[in-house]
């Protein structure tokens, strides 16, 4: 499957800041990359050389082992540290998911806490239409098979998708695309 | 134009410690949520993640319904010429509308409308524009102004002040209407005059006109507080979003029960039902059966509000006195003497009720399509008594899925059911409008009625339909104003056609760089019986800016001027300047200004918009938003109104409002029709304006008037229009999606509502898309080969001239083809045999397919009524794209 970085970049302050704008600018225009989870071209082979300015500005974590996934059964994990509204699940929906990896690409993960006004989607998945929600407070539902676009409600944005990579058997959270509810900045909690 | 690929922000600026702190509400739906808009200099220092060191005083990361910013909160703007961010966020310091800080998505994203050359708004009309050589090129003020003025003047003086029309939005902020309609119908004096949603200067709701109800009466807290509430043809979750999170959940959670009388069920709908509610998915255009059939049972039951009844419905003398004593020449006066809907009182139309077959239960059920037993459940939550003897706080909400699919009929029933339930005039208890765009409506000049070749039978004169008129070819000079006309009106693709013949094909077109010649080339355009288009907007929309009109003004908009509007629940505010306009943008009062004085007209010498408002607040005096007082009060204190409006925030003044007997303290109006108030023993001292419809109802004694409401008035283009099922049609009807809003001027230029929804959709139930092969994410066409256009102004002399049926006979309707192509989202939410779009796209309007025949009551379009076919044309991109759209189910809680 997917190429992925070895090494985390190490950049900080504005150097770090740099690092995020080229991973933005390089998806917008891009058109080619597979290993990527937010670009969903269906076959060729990933310009992996590309990889390290892409993600390396998130850390990489082991999230879980594909042989130990089942369908519909979301697992809890925090990304990208441990600290407020780092919740995410990893689904493995059984239907070709954007940003999906695996066989399938049925594999995603996504933040859990509600763009909108920060409730708490937990245990809210519903595996017949692979939505995530509605979220308690003011019913917003995304699809996981959609990047967590919006389907009905009231967030500013879709939910938070966490890149994974798949070494083998390993899962691997690598990146984050969109804010995550309550924090100005992902990396800062 | 918005690329279809919103890459998202992973972090965003925050505003700094003395940021300035600017309040306004929101642009959009008719709730109007307070915002406030933090800007500070892109060259300072943005604020940090503790409390110490950013404006909200919170530190990051914040708590749920907390102060968080996403990235589409965020903007840079010029202000004063500098760059500024700004940070847009609910008010979450909000006393009232949006309490908690909440907002929709709509305006959760208003950040995003301002003007930034490095965003999708790049294309933001920043200099007049006029057609030259066919193309649309940038001219100064004084030319684009001289050469309408002239070409204007002209029309009036050699074919008459009627040939001058006026197309105009109806709500975009006080001091722009009214400068409109003081150019419009003071001093132009036309009948060719009407608003953005509706081809003629109607009553919306002529039903509740004639019983005395004001649409806007409620308090968004007695959406709250009603025990049973009846929905009519709305989501309030949809498309007025807060009132729905805000108020109505809270209601629900409270053990509020809520009946939603809709084709279609969306996550309101679904959630109400989840709460205990009850769905009733009738089919387009029966509403008023099944309404009519629950009053019955209601009735037969005994379980009508026999003391409310008793004290405020007219009997037989109260309804006649006043009625018939007029000119019977206003709408209201002839339709209370007509004879079709005025009852002697309760008794009256009761009998009236239980003579017509049609309201059986059973039968209204079969025509409507719904589970019978829905319509004794209905009865039963709105008014069977408890075992105590005390009766449920019923309240009614109607919106246009409602009101627009048999406008006088529907409103006259609805009416009668809420009379009968003891709605309106008590905290809880209250019947209105949800509403759909903000009420910035105040008018310069009365609508000379007289002046309207629209005669129905006797002399009921009504206003002009402004599109038969313009097909008929009698408009010469068409003045649009911030709609886009076209897609708006029913029969879009008919409209187009005359406006194409009557601009483009004119053989007078401005070849020449010479004034003179400009102006005598549009001159002779009118005068061959073509017509020459104005067009005031803040972005070039297609087709009326882009492809007709001979002359654009940029408009400037929300947040680059003050302006004062209400909201549904009349919440005067001002919404203030935070930014400036783009290129040489004005607002609609300066231009309607600058073109008056060119016109030779008085009384347009205003400095600014203040100096409007000051003017125009006295012709709220007696209306449902009557903010008089504040101008007194602001002049007291050495201030001007937009200061003194200012001071009230995002709280604003609930209207109509008046002055203690101090002459200081402001009395606000909580809702109208409020049979339990008190109101001050002074009386209408002073200042102070008292109308009857504080304590009591619009009419002629102050009791409702309970009307009628036959259905055979409608039946017959019901009949008419209904779905040839053996031959593949089925309803097409339409309405508001959450994410968009209006003809998404807007949010075409954001990119991540432009992923969620690329183009338009249709809604098709899953068995009528199998049998056509049709799957979620497929292009099909929609058409119709029977869209009806009324073709003639006629006069009425036999009663029935304008019924359906005889327009028909008599050769006065035209039926043509009409076609949109859209993408298809199978799902069980939408009725079986109906289709569902977004009502206005501008590429692929939904009103082409409407019938372009007004309801010859009131005058207004049924645009909820449509017919036709549908067929796949093949896969679209977004079927298996992952980016864009989604194909889930809406009504997933």
């Amino acid at each position: 499957m997917a190429e992925h970085s070895k090494k985390a970049c190490s950049c900080k302050g504005k150097a770090k800041k740099n690092c995020t704008i080229n991973r933005r600018q390089f998806l917008f225009a891009s058109g080619a990359t597979a290993f990527t989870v937010m670009v969903t071209v269906r076959s060729g082979k990933g310009h992996a050389e590309q990889v390290p300015a892409l993600v390396s500005t998130y850390p990489r974590k082991h999230i879980g082992k594909l042989s130990e996934m089942h369908q519909d059964v979301p697992v809890e994990f925090s990304y990208p540290d441990e600290g407020d509204y780092s919740t995410s699940i990893l689904v493995k929906t059984g239907v070709e998911c954007g940003g999906g990896v695996g066989q399938q690409r049925d594999l995603v993960a996504f933040n859990m806490t509600c763009t909108h006004q920060g409730g708490d989607m937990y245990e809210s998945y519903k595996p017949e239409h692979k939505v995530l929600g509605p979220c308690p407070l003011h019913l917003s539902t995304y699809d996981l098979t959609r990047h967590g676009i919006l389907v009905s409600g009231q967030a500013y944005q879709s939910l938070p998708q966490v890149l994974l990579e798949l070494d083998g058997d390993d899962i691997y959270a690598v990146g984050m695309f969109g804010l995550i509810y309550g924090r100005y900045d992902n990396l800062a909690s | 134009m918005a690329t279809p690929y919103y890459v998202p922000e992973t972090n965003v600026p925050l505003p700094p410690k003395g940021a300035d702190v600017i309040s306004t509400a929101c642009d959009y739906c008719v709730v109007a949520c307070g915002y406030k808009v933090y800007r500070w200099p892109v060259t300072a220092k943005s604020g940090g993640p503790t409390a110490d060191s950013n404006a909200f005083d919170e530190d990051f990361p914040v708590a749920p319904l907390g102060a968080w910013v996403a990235p589409n909160q965020h903007n840079i703007v010029l202000h004063k010429n500098k760059p500024h961010h700004v940070v847009i966020v609910p008010d979450k310091d909000a006393e009232h509308v949006n309490t908690d800080g909440d907002s929709s998505l709509r305006g959760g994203c208003i950040a995003q409308k301002c003007y930034n050359p490095q965003t999708p708004t790049r294309d933001r009309l920043k200099t007049p524009l006029m057609r030259i050589y066919g193309t649309l090129m940038p001219v100064p003020w004084d030319l684009a102004l001289e050469v309408a003025a002239e070409v204007g003047k002209h029309v009036i003086k050699k074919h008459g002040t009627n040939a001058y029309g006026v197309k105009t939005f109806s709500y975009q902020y006080i001091e722009n209407t009214y400068a409109i309609s003081k150019y419009a119908l003071r001093h132009i004096n036309t009948a060719n005059f009407t608003f953005h949603d509706t081809p003629s200067d109607v009553t919306s709701t002529p039903g509740f006109r004639d019983a005395g109800f004001d649409n806007f009466g409620p308090a968004y807290e007695d959406w709250m507080n009603a025990e049973t509430l009846l929905v009519c043809g709305t989501d309030p979750y949809e498309t007025k979003t807060i009132l729905y999170t805000q108020w109505m959940m809270k209601g629900m959670q409270n053990g509020q029960k809520e009946i939603y009388l809709i084709p279609r069920r969306s996550a309101g709908v679904a959630y109400a039902e989840k709460m205990g509610g009850l769905h009733i998915d009738i089919t387009p255009g029966t509403d008023l059966l099944v309404v009519n059939a629950i009053a019955r049972v209601i009735v037969e039951n005994g379980w009508e509000d026999s003391d409310w009844i008793q004290k405020w419905v007219n009997n037989k003398w109260e309804s006649s006195s006043g009625f018939g004593q007029g000119t019977r020449n206003t709408p209201w006066q002839w339709r209370t003497t007509w004879g079709k809907f005025q009852t002697a009182g309760f008794e009256d139309w009761k009998k009236w009720l239980l003579a017509q077959d049609e309201f059986i239960p059973e039968n209204a059920a079969a025509v409507a399509e719904i589970d019978v037993q829905k319509i004794y459940t209905a009865a039963e939550w709105m008014a069977k008594p408890r075992e105590d003897g005390t009766r449920p706080k019923t309240s009614i909400m109607i919106e246009k899925g409602f009101y627009w699919s048999n406008n006088t009929g529907n409103t006259q029933a609805i009416s009668a059911l809420g009379i009968i339930t003891g709605c309106g005039g008590r905290p809880g208890q209250v019947i209105g409008r949800a509403g759909g765009h903000q009420r910035g409506g105040v008018k310069g000049g009365s609508y000379p009625r007289n002046k309207s070749p629209e005669k129905l039978p006797g002399r009921r004169r009504r206003a002009m339909d402004t599109d038969r008129y313009l097909i008929a070819g009698h408009t010469r000079f068409a003045h649009v104003i911030g709609t886009t006309w076209i897609q708006a009106m029913c029969g879009s693709q008919q409209l187009a056609d005359k406006f194409e013949e009557l601009t483009v094909q004119n053989p007078h077109q401005i070849r020449s760089f010479d004034k003179a010649e400009i102006i005598e080339t549009l001159k002779k355009r009118a005068d061959s019986g073509g017509m020459v288009v104005i067009n005031q907007d803040i972005y070039l929309q297609d087709p009326i800016g882009n492809r007709y009109a001979d002359i654009v003004f940029p408009a400037a908009t929300w947040g680059e001027e003050d302006f004062l509007r209400a909201n549904g629940e009349r919440r005067v505010r001002l919404y203030q300047k935070f930014y400036d306009a783009p290129g040489a943008a004005k607002p609609d009062w300066w231009i309607i200004a600058n073109l008056a004085k060119r016109m030779g007209f008085d009384g347009f010498d205003w400095e600014n918009s203040n100096e409007v408002a000051e003017e125009a607040v006295r012709f709220t005096r007696g209306s449902r938003k009557d903010f008089f007082v504040l101008k007194k009060l602001a002049h007291d204190e050495g201030k001007t109104l937009h200061q003194k409006v200012a001071e009230f925030g995002t709280s604003g003044i609930q209207c109509p409002a008046m002055l203690a007997d101090d002459g200081k303290t402001i009395i606000e109006t909580k809702r109208l029709h409020d049979t339990t108030r008190k109101l001050p023993e002074t009386g209408a001292a002073g200042i102070n304006m008292i109308n009857k419809k504080l304590t009591h109802f619009n009419s002629q004694t102050g009791k409702c008037n309970i009307q009628k409401s036959p259905w055979n008035l409608f039946s017959d283009y019901w009949e008419w229009l209904k779905p040839a099922k053996d031959e593949g049609e089925l309803w097409c009807t339409s309405g508001r999606i959450n994410e968009r809003w209006q003809s998404g001027f807007d949010d075409r230029r954001r990119p991540y509502i432009v992923q969620r929804w690329p183009e338009n959709w249709v809604e098709i139930h899953p068995d009528d898309a199998e049998a056509r092969g049709i799957e979620s994410g497929d292009y099909v066409m929609i058409y119709s080969e029977r869209v009806p256009g009324h073709k003639h102004t006629i006069l009425g002399v036999e009663a029935d001239d304008f019924q359906f049926s005889k327009l028909m006979e008599n050769g006065h309707i035209e039926l043509t083809k009409a076609a949109i192509t859209a993408v298809a989202m199978v799902t069980p939410a939408i009725k079986k045999s109906v289709l569902y779009m977004d009502f206005l796209h501008m590429q692929q309007p939904a009103n082409a397919l409407e019938g372009r025949v007004v309801d010859w009551i009131s005058g207004n379009y049924n645009y909820k009524m449509g017919v036709a076919k549908i067929k796949k044309l093949g896969p679209s991109p977004y079927k298996t794209s992952f980016r864009t759209m989604s194909f889930a189910p809406r009504d997933i809680v």
